[in-house]
């Protein structure tokens, strides 16, 4: 799971304010959570990261091969080159080093941020992330 | 022996007050990001689509 809407309403809040950065954590028992990671890192591979960021989200759980390259084909990416990273696992290096990564700082839940290092687990309203940004503007 | 396991415990529950206030230094590297590079404000989100 990501929080999606809340994430994007902190981005257009605090414009120019926030840097916001990606890392792939997916949960090995469920089926397409690598597939998509591998999706959105193909997709960043042709410019067109964030946008299928915000497709994933939207459309998931539908995130099984054939509708990875359906969403590719929307987003107008080159389906040949962005298949072939799919099926070749190009960017699991890349995932599983996040992967190690949130191990090491014992995440057990997705999502989770860190705000200027302040970790926080799970779906939080807006309100909630405003507080701490608020603070660290202040 | 018993002073020293009392000298240990009171920075253990001292440790643990001052955890809530811990910030946690996470390497960015080439990961996706959006916003400013000099961002006053840094979020970083480990996520799963799926």
């Amino acid at each position: 799971m990501a929080a999606g809407p809340t994430v994007k309403k902190i981005m257009d809040t605090y414009q120019g304010k926030v840097k916001l950065v990606i890392k792939n954590y997916p949960y090995i028992y469920r089926d397409y959570s690598h597939i998509a990671a591998e999706a959105s890192l193909a997709a960043k591979d042709q410019g067109k990261y964030w946008e299928m960021h915000d497709l994933l989200l939207k459309r998931s759980p539908k995130l099984d091969r054939d509708s990875l390259i359906k969403y590719a084909q929307e987003l107008g990416l080159d389906l040949k080159k962005f298949t072939s990273s799919l099926d070749e696992k190009k960017h699991t290096q890349e995932i599983e080093r996040d992967k190690a990564l949130a191990v090491a700082l014992d995440l057990y839940n997705t999502p989770t941020f860190f705000v200027n290092g302040r970790k926080v687990v799970g779906e939080r309203p807006f309100e909630y992330f405003k507080k701490i940004i608020d603070e660290e503007l202040r | 022996m018993k002073r020293f396991i009392f000298i240990l415990l009171v920075t253990l529950i001292t440790m643990s007050a001052f955890a809530e206030e811990k910030r946690i230094s996470v390497p960015i590297g080439d990961s996706p990001s959006a916003g400013p590079v000099n961002a006053p404000v840094t979020i970083i989100e480990f996520l799963d689509f799926q």
